[in-house]
């Protein structure tokens, strides 16, 4: 035990050093072997590490400086179930985008592999730490091996532009949480989380907390891309390679919202308890507007990778509800989201990495009917869209209910037909595009203009295969599979409950890391009963849709009173860098001084 | 000392203004560069010599120097494209 | 959104966020006063418990060292993606190095440039070494020392002798030195577990404070992120001067 909870850290940064340097020497082959055994060992270290922290929270002191008694002053690791859950999660996708990455880039790696294992070693280290500095640290390296690996294709003009929209806006974010770390360290003289709970917790939140909380939060969100953060996400997974669009949409954003999950509940619960209600409000409400915002603008796009981005935007929105409704189902729900949509969209964006290698492009009104030879592709984005519906037994139906009980428990009654909308209208843009690439449905152009302007896409492989290779089908059909039948593990929805309510259960947090407490294990609630309705309606609303936008062009005109409010809705998600902070900083703003003002 | 502190503070933030507000990329580089010495400086009057020596370094010559060296690859980059 | 209007939606919320930074601000601790009890424990067992006089280091590579590990890592990546961008495509020549305009002849070096620069290498190289070195003992350190180091490729492009800095500073050694350097930090602290402890713990003899061999662990440390950094650093010079293209071969 004195070296596991080290391992999902170190073993991926160690390797990537390793690679760095001998990936001129070594065949292809060899360097992509050495990078997926190197994931795949880290996979097997957080799960005993989840398996362990089952039992029994882990607390691991870095350099053996455990607290002595007044102080912590080293870094410790403070390892629960939700967060070496998370670490084992993001493990098992990057080693799924390797395998896929594997025959797919057709020139000398260029250092992708160390890339992407220094932002696996950094998104583990992220889900592991207990110290707030510590967090921030692996924040900053998750984010310049993002920016690097965004940028990747450097022969297109458009991947330097989305990756500098992403580069700043989130640096931005990243100063936002470094001066809030500052304000706080000033304020209680402390860095480990467990210990600013407990300094903070003497004396009632003051304006200085409260615009810290905003702040730190703020830059969070700004990774999670919610509303009005969210701009930046749609650009960079267009220009980036599809493996690691894998990973941005599947585990990078959700670590934002853990980040502000974990914060909320280790620091700031003792002393903003009070105020938890007005809290509630203000995140669900910031949950819904991203669900609904991007929702709409899923459905009109053109090109499937940013159509798969603004679904995920919307889907976190649904996760943010289930953190923001601070309970431990909300929590429970939004954590079992995260894996079931994690899988689907990860699957989902590498169906759509097999046809811009098939086809060099990815633009769905291009693709009309091409795809009809590619009938794994076709599979993985029928099961995409019934996953992300929420047809039970899938991963996403399973957070559905838990999510919706949380809500209807606290009175939030309208949570569900958010979600309920959300899934329709993202399900449908799935569906539809599948019908119309695989199928060759619906119409050849768009008879009115209002949608997304067509976009470039260069070509991510240098010549078009005949056939696609197996290294690629392989790992887009075992996370969309093992997406849909999520639910089928046993007990994950009591395991998931029983982790969250340890996760918020702030003073037991702060007694274990600085005291050594020994756990009690508490009773958790019983899950909610199954729903399978809510699934089943959503994707029939779902279908329905798809086909009345295809086929009916009655529907198409009808829909004309939708345009200009849409242009508009595009207008704003101009590209332009300069907009996008200037949403940045309005919304900072108005998060900050709705903490100040409305909480007390 | 105090006076020191406050005369530093001052000119970092007219500093600060001028990188902002020099439009032109190589001009920005030198003023980048001078205003990284006064961050330095900065640090040194209010006795971190650890930071002081990281931001001399880094700042008054690392990052003008990237700067510079970015804008020429561009320069040249343009020239053989017009070619 | 055009210019104007983007500019007034700024600078009402850039109000709005000025005030939210004057209400956090406000409440911090008196200037010059109220220093943290994390400081003052540092600044009590630094010496006793780790013979390490400068507190600094103490800090950064023993008490918090997990985090300087972070931050060496960043560097790391960050080169990584500096390359990465630099790659040259294969219809795009190497170019000569000096930046001509066109129908103009480059003016060759300035011997008063040329005199100092040669000057200050030597003298760059060893204070580089010494801070790296001293780090433990007064305020420096790894970090510190690695980006001086790095200056002195930097020296002997601006003398105009760029055959000699290919010659001084092959970029295969560079990299391997830069990745040794960051593997050395996992590598020492894995040592630290294989003997008998936690990751980072410092269970080398301590030394007499003050003395280079002070601080255990601390000094292979500083040697290591020095290693990285100057490697590091070299390294981005080298890919702008074109030394270091990754042929992207189609």
């Amino acid at each position: 035990m004195r070296l596991l909870p080290v391992l999902p850290v170190v073993v991926p940064l160690i390797t990537a050093a390793a690679l760095a340097v001998l990936t001129k020497l070594l065949p292809r082959a060899w360097s992509a072997l050495i990078a997926i055994a190197s994931t795949i060992a880290t996979a097997a270290a957080a799960a005993l590490l989840l398996r362990d922290s089952l039992q029994q929270p882990i607390v691991y002191w870095f350099g053996n400086w455990k607290p002595n008694g007044r102080m912590a002053l080293g870094i410790s690791f403070a390892i629960d179930p939700i967060g070496a859950g998370l670490a084992t999660f993001a493990a098992v996708l990057t080693a799924a985008a390797l395998v896929f990455g594997s025959k797919y880039f057709d020139s000398v790696e260029n250092h992708f592999h160390a890339l992407i294992l220094c932002f696996l070693g950094a998104m583990c280290g992220f889900s592991l730490t207990g110290d707030m500095f510590n967090l921030f640290v692996f924040f900053e390296l998750m984010s310049a091996a993002a920016f690097a690996l965004c940028a990747y294709k450097t022969e297109d003009p458009g991947a330097l532009q989305g990756a500098l929209n992403f580069a700043v806006t989130n640096t931005i974010g990243a100063y936002f949480v470094l001066t809030g770390i500052g304000l706080l360290y000033a304020r209680t003289g402390a860095l480990n989380m467990a210990q600013m709970s407990e300094a903070l917790a003497s004396h009632p939140a003051d304006k200085l907390v409260l615009v810290a909380f905003a702040f730190i939060s703020c830059g969070y969100l700004v990774k999670a891309a919610v509303v009005p953060f969210h701009f930046w996400l749609a650009d960079a997974h267009a220009v980036a390679p599809s493996p690691v669009c894998v990973l941005f949409s599947g585990v990078m954003v959700e670590m934002g919202l853990y980040a502000v999950a974990r914060i909320y509940w280790a620091v700031f619960n003792q002393t903003l308890h009070a105020d938890i209600a007005s809290l509630r409000i203000l995140v669900v409400s910031i949950g819904a507007a991203t669900a609904v915002l991007a929702a709409i603008m899923c459905f009109s796009q053109r090109n499937l990778k940013r159509l798969l981005a603004f679904s995920t935007i919307s889907h976190v929105g649904l996760m943010t509800i289930g953190v923001g409704l601070f309970t431990a189902g909300g929590l429970a729900g939004a954590a079992i989201y995260t894996l079931g949509h994690g899988l689907v969209k990860g699957g989902l964006f590498l169906a759509a990495g097999m046809l811009l290698h098939r086809f060099s492009t990815v633009d769905e009104l291009d693709l009309h009917g091409r795809g009809r030879s590619e009938k794994w592709a076709g599979f993985v984005f029928f099961a995409g869209a019934i996953g992300l519906a929420g047809l039970p037994p899938s991963g996403v139906s399973a957070g559905d209910d838990l999510i919706h009980e949380a809500a209807r428990a606290i009175g939030y009654h309208w949570v569900r037909w958010i979600s309920f909308f959300a899934a329709i209208i993202t399900s449908a843009a799935v569906l539809r595009a599948a019908c119309r690439v695989f199928f060759g449905w619906g119409p050849r152009r768009e008879e009115q203009p209002g949608g997304a302007p067509k976009t470039q896409e260069s070509r991510e492989t240098d010549r078009s295969q005949q056939r696609t290779p197996m290294t690629m089908i392989a790992p887009a059909v075992a996370l969309v599979v093992a997406g849909m039948f999520l639910n089928f593990t046993p007990r994950l929805k009591r395991i998931a409950t029983q982790s969250a309510t340890e996760f918020q259960n702030s003073e037991a947090y702060s007694a274990r890391v600085l005291r050594a407490a020994p756990k009690r294990t508490p009773t958790a609630p019983a899950p909610a009963p199954e729903n399978p309705l809510f699934g089943i309606s959503a994707f029939a609303c779902a279908a329905l849709g798809a086909a009345c936008y295809l086929f009916s062009k009655s529907f198409r005109s009808t829909s004309r009173w939708i345009t200009r409010p849409l242009s508009v809705l595009h207008g704003l998600h101009s590209g332009h860098v300069g907009d996008y902070v200037a949403f940045l900083t309005f919304g900072i703003a108005a998060f900050g001084l709705v903490c100040v003002l409305c909480l007390r | 000392m105090i006076v020191f502190q406050a005369f530093i503070l001052l000119f970092v933030a007219a500093g600060g203004t001028a990188v902002v507000f020099t439009r032109d990329a190589t001009s920005q580089a030198i003023v980048v560069s001078f205003y990284g010495l006064l961050l330095g400086i900065m640090f040194f009057v209010f006795q971190a010599p650890d930071v002081a020596l990281s931001q001399i370094v880094v700042g008054a010559m690392a990052l003008p120097l990237m700067i510079m060296l970015a804008l020429a690859r561009i320069r040249k980059q343009n020239r053989k494209r017009q070619q | 959104m055009t210019r104007r209007i983007r500019l007034k939606f700024f600078l009402v919320s850039a109000a709005a966020l000025a005030l939210c930074f004057f209400w956090g601000y406000a409440g911090l601790p008196a200037f010059g006063h109220g220093s943290s009890i994390y400081a003052d424990i540092v600044n009590a067992i630094s010496v006793p418990q780790r013979h390490i006089t400068d507190a600094v280091t103490a800090v950064n590579f023993d008490i918090r060292g997990f985090d300087t590990l972070g931050e060496e890592f960043i560097l790391f990546t960050s080169v990584l993606g500096v390359i990465l961008l630099m790659r040259r495509t294969k219809d795009e020549p190497a170019g000569d190095h000096e930046d001509k305009a066109p129908g103009r002849k480059v003016p060759p070096v300035s011997d008063a440039v040329r005199v100092i620069a040669l000057l200050l290498l030597a003298p760059t190289i060893v204070f580089g070494w010494y801070i790296v070195v001293h780090g433990q003992v007064t305020p420096g350190g790894g970090f510190q020392g690695g980006v001086i180091l790095s200056s002195a490729p930097l020296l002997l492009y601006l003398c105009g002798s760029y055959p000699k800095v290919r010659g001084a500073a092959a970029p295969r050694l560079i990299e391997i030195a830069e990745a040794l350097g960051a593997a050395g930090y996992i590598v020492i602290g894995g040592a630290c577990v294989a003997l008998g402890g936690m990751f980072l713990e410092n269970l080398l003899p301590l030394g007499k404070a003050g003395t280079l061999t002070s601080g255990g662990m601390v000094p292979f440390i500083n040697l290591g992120v020095g290693l990285e950094v100057s490697g590091g650093f070299t390294l981005i010079l080298l890919v702008y001067l074109e030394e270091l293209m990754e042929e992207k071969e189609s």
